[in-house]
């Protein structure tokens, strides 16, 4: 689905500058769903603007279904950590999500009705006339998964997308993802810099260290679906979750 | 870290750019008056109008206009901000105070101060007096919103804190209040300083009272327009030094604290 | 010297709120009345004393009502308010479509911003007044003269806010807009332009009283008629109580277009309030 090659990236003119993002490479399978973790600063949010297309890469490449990323590609859709900077607030919820489909276009009727259905599978059905400024944090981040939905992507990249809300909205959150990932049967690309949420989600764990790169993958074979009190109490979760700690910190031991 | 690379990068073409773009503002303007897209009789060529600017900026008479109108400019911004610092201290503190007297500002603000030009003249002839009345009430009304806002807009919290140390009414004044509103009131200046030139410049014109706005007129109806050309550049210039003093001072009395940065009163 | 101006004004804000709906009622009318006593007593002692003090250049507020009613109601509405609303506005809607244009294209390019820098900084700062024997010299004393200076002297603040609305607009909202392929004229006028529409509206507040300051200056200068030129012919012939009347009505110009912008920019940018009201709650 996703293929990631070398990529490398060096802001600014100078080639010698220390670099975002070096030599980083990695696959993801199609309806897989791949959590990047790493502590702030490792150069995970360039290397998903890079992903999606946002910043020229320096050298190497990303492959999007056999086809190099140069732009903004048609299969993908980006959630924003900062929900209150990607909506718009001078339009509805409803046009906030139907606003990408007109220019992708999809006919009028249609866009209505996918407006629709991504709004009530996020549980926000009855709030489209609503404004984004209206709604709770947690719901604005809901809207954003909708508009993501309803543009019907095959990969979904997340930066940091619960990073703003409250412990409590969170677990919310992240099932109702679970929940749309398997019912639009789609691939996700979620990075986080918290460990519990990337165990939790994910089928498989990339740790990233900077300059970006792939230091460590783990592979998390719990059941699912998954459950928040059930999959956070199995035994494997915890394991996973010190090897992953390990891996984070500075000197390779747990702290 | 993008944008900063970019910077650096910009910075030295800054100038060159600038200087193009004041070359090419010229070329045009001499384009337009060689080509007789502007009758000529009006409109000399650019190049005398500029030797016709440095001729009178070499010369006396030139100063003692830009004098004139910069004393009109200093007593009625002066007056102004001298009436309206306290009155917006008095009712940016005290509610009820605001209260009173909000209809009554509402209401004043929007009035164009130059429909005051023919009573004022009425009253006080057709000399200093006059220019500074219109801009003292021209500039009254920026002046009293920022200093309102700018004292509304003391954090309540360091209020308390100063309290709490038992700092007295003066003292809380001049250690709390005075230095968070003190940017508002600069901002108010440098709003209010190109207000007082407009103003300064228009009593010229419509009343006659000396400076450059007369000197301008009486030029054009000598049927000078080199002259009046080389004025209006001198009368732009001043605005732009105006501009460029305030804005320094502003930027220093700001320096501590970028995000008090806000026009409020416009 | 304990109780400060300070004191009390903190004192207000922590007061308990009213219970009852009545007492509730009884603040809010307090409330209105305190905000009217000013203005009341204000009028009435206007009234009063020009009615009594015989001054020539304070002529009785009654008189002056009369001479109000009697020119303005509505007589001479089509010889001079009317061409001098007419200018105003014609002057303005050029300067905000120019300025939104202007400013948007140096808002959008470094380069075009950088080199554009010192001629606009060099034109704002011209006091506009100063460019009316230009532009008589250019259009002649007709409604072309005024509807320029207006046009020039109002296009700046628009200009600018235009540049710093456009500069302004967060980098995220347009990375969103490029992730879902959004094209770039869509872009500019779906997401740049409605972000910097609450810069663009100061601006253009901040332009429409200059709008009515060159209405009137340049009818002052050379006209014959509009507003401005009647008050000035009034106060030359010393017709007193007519002048004032050209004054007040000025000033309720000035009132009612104000009010009318606030009243339009509420609407236009219900959405920027309830954001900041979001913010600061």
């Amino acid at each position: 689905m996703l293929e990631v090659a070398q990529l490398s990236k060096v802001y600014g003119p100078d080639p010698a500058a220390r670099p975002a993002v070096a030599d980083l490479t990695f696959d993801v399978a199609a309806r897989e769903f791949v959590c990047i973790l790493g502590s702030s600063g490792c150069g995970k949010t360039t290397m998903l603007r890079c992903l999606a297309g946002l910043e020229p890469v320096t050298s190497g490449h990303v492959r999007l279904r056999d086809e190099v990323v140069s732009g903004p590609p048609r299969e993908m859709a980006f959630v924003f950590q900062d929900y209150s900077r990607s909506l718009y607030p001078w339009m509805t919820v409803e046009r906030n999500v139907a606003f990408p489909l007109r220019y992708k276009g999809v006919p009028k009727q249609e866009a209505r009705a996918a407006t629709q259905e991504a709004l009530e599978a996020v549980g926000l059905g009855g709030r489209g006339r609503s404004y984004p400024w209206q709604l709770s944090g947690g719901m604005q981040q809901r809207v954003a998964i909708a508009r993501a939905l309803a543009y019907r992507p095959q990969i979904l990249l997340m930066d940091e997308p619960f990073a703003s809300v409250d412990a409590q909205t969170r677990a919310g959150l992240e099932d109702l993802l679970l929940d749309v990932w398997q019912r639009y049967e789609i691939t996700v690309l979620f990075v986080t810099h918290d460990i519990d949420e990337a165990v939790y989600l994910a089928d498989r764990v990339l740790v990233l260290r900077a300059p970006a790169h792939v230091a460590l993958t783990v592979e998390v074979d719990l059941p699912r679906p998954r459950n928040q009190l059930t999959t956070k109490g199995h035994p494997d979760f915890g394991r996973l979750r010190s090897e992953l700690l390990a891996a984070l910190s500075p000197a390779g031991t747990p702290q | 870290m993008v944008s900063l690379a970019r910077v650096s990068a910009g910075r030295g073409s800054d100038l060159g750019l600038k200087v193009a773009g004041i070359a090419v503002a010229l070329l045009l303007v001499e384009l337009c008056t060689r080509s007789g897209l502007l009758p000529e009789r009006w409109f000399p060529p650019a190049g005398e109008i500029y030797a016709e600017f440095f001729r009178l900026a070499g010369g006396r008479p030139l100063w003692v206009e830009i004098g004139r109108t910069l004393l009109g400019w200093a007593t009625g911004l002066g007056l102004g901000a001298v009436l309206a610092v306290p009155i917006g201290m008095a009712l940016g503190s005290s509610r009820t105070a605001y209260r009173l007297s909000r209809v009554v500002i509402e209401f004043c603000r929007p009035v164009p101060p130059v429909a005051l030009i023919p009573l004022t003249v009425l009253v006080y002839g057709t000399d200093l007096q006059t220019k500074t009345f219109l801009v003292a009430f021209a500039v009254f009304w920026p002046m009293l919103f920022q200093t309102i806002y700018g004292v509304q807009d003391v954090d309540p919290v360091a209020i308390d804190t100063a309290r709490a140390y038992g700092l007295g009414t003066f003292a809380r004044f001049r250690t709390v209040v005075l230095p968070s509103a003190t940017p508002y009131i600069a901002t108010g200046l440098r709003i209010s300083s190109s207000i007082a030139l407009i103003l300064a410049i228009t009593e010229e014109l419509v009343v006659g009272t000396p400076g450059l706005g007369r000197a301008i007129i009486v030029a054009q109806s000598a049927g000078d327009p080199t002259r009046m050309y080389a004025l209006i550049i001198a009368t732009g210039l001043l605005g732009w030094a105006l501009n460029a003093a305030f804005g320094a001072l502003e930027r220093r009395v700001l320096s501590w604290h970028p995000a008090q940065r806000q026009e409020v009163a416009r | 010297m304990t109780r400060t101006a300070i004191g009390t004004a903190a004192g207000g804000r922590t007061r308990p709120a009213a219970g009852g709906g009545t007492r509730r009622w009884g603040r809010a009318l307090r409330l209105l009345a305190l905000q009217l006593v000013v203005p009341v007593v204000l009028l009435a002692g206007i009234w009063w004393w020009t009615g009594q003090a015989g001054s020539f250049y304070f002529p009785p507020a009654s008189e002056v009502a009369r001479y109000f009613a009697d020119l303005w109601l509505f007589e001479r509405v089509g010889g001079d308010v009317l061409p001098s609303l007419g200018r105003m506005f014609a002057g303005y809607a050029i300067a905000v479509v120019v300025g939104m244009v202007l400013g948007t294209a140096l808002g959008l390019s470094r380069l075009l911003r950088t080199a554009a820098d010192p001629v606009v900084q060099f034109l704002r700062a011209l006091p506009p007044p100063a460019l009316i024997p230009f532009a008589l010299l250019l259009f002649g004393a007709g409604d072309w003269s005024k509807v320029f200076i207006i046009a020039l002297g109002t296009v700046w603040p628009i200009l600018l806010n235009t540049i710093d609305g456009v500069r302004g607009v967060e980098s995220q909202l347009l990375d969103a807009a490029r992730s879902f392929q959004i094209p770039a004229g869509a872009r500019l006028t779906r997401i740049v332009l409605p972000a910097a529409t609450p810069r663009i509206f100061a601006g253009m507040r901040t332009s429409l009283s200059i709008a009515i300051i060159l209405m009137v200056v340049s009818e002052m200068v050379a006209s014959d008629n509009g507003i401005g030129y009647f008050v000035l012919e009034s106060q030359r012939s010393f017709a007193i109580p007519e002048m004032w009347t050209g004054i007040v009505l000025l000033g309720v110009l000035g009132f009612v277009l104000n009010w009318l912008f606030v009243v339009m920019e509420a609407r236009v940018l219900f959405w920027h309030r309830g954001l900041k009201g979001n913010s600061d709650a």
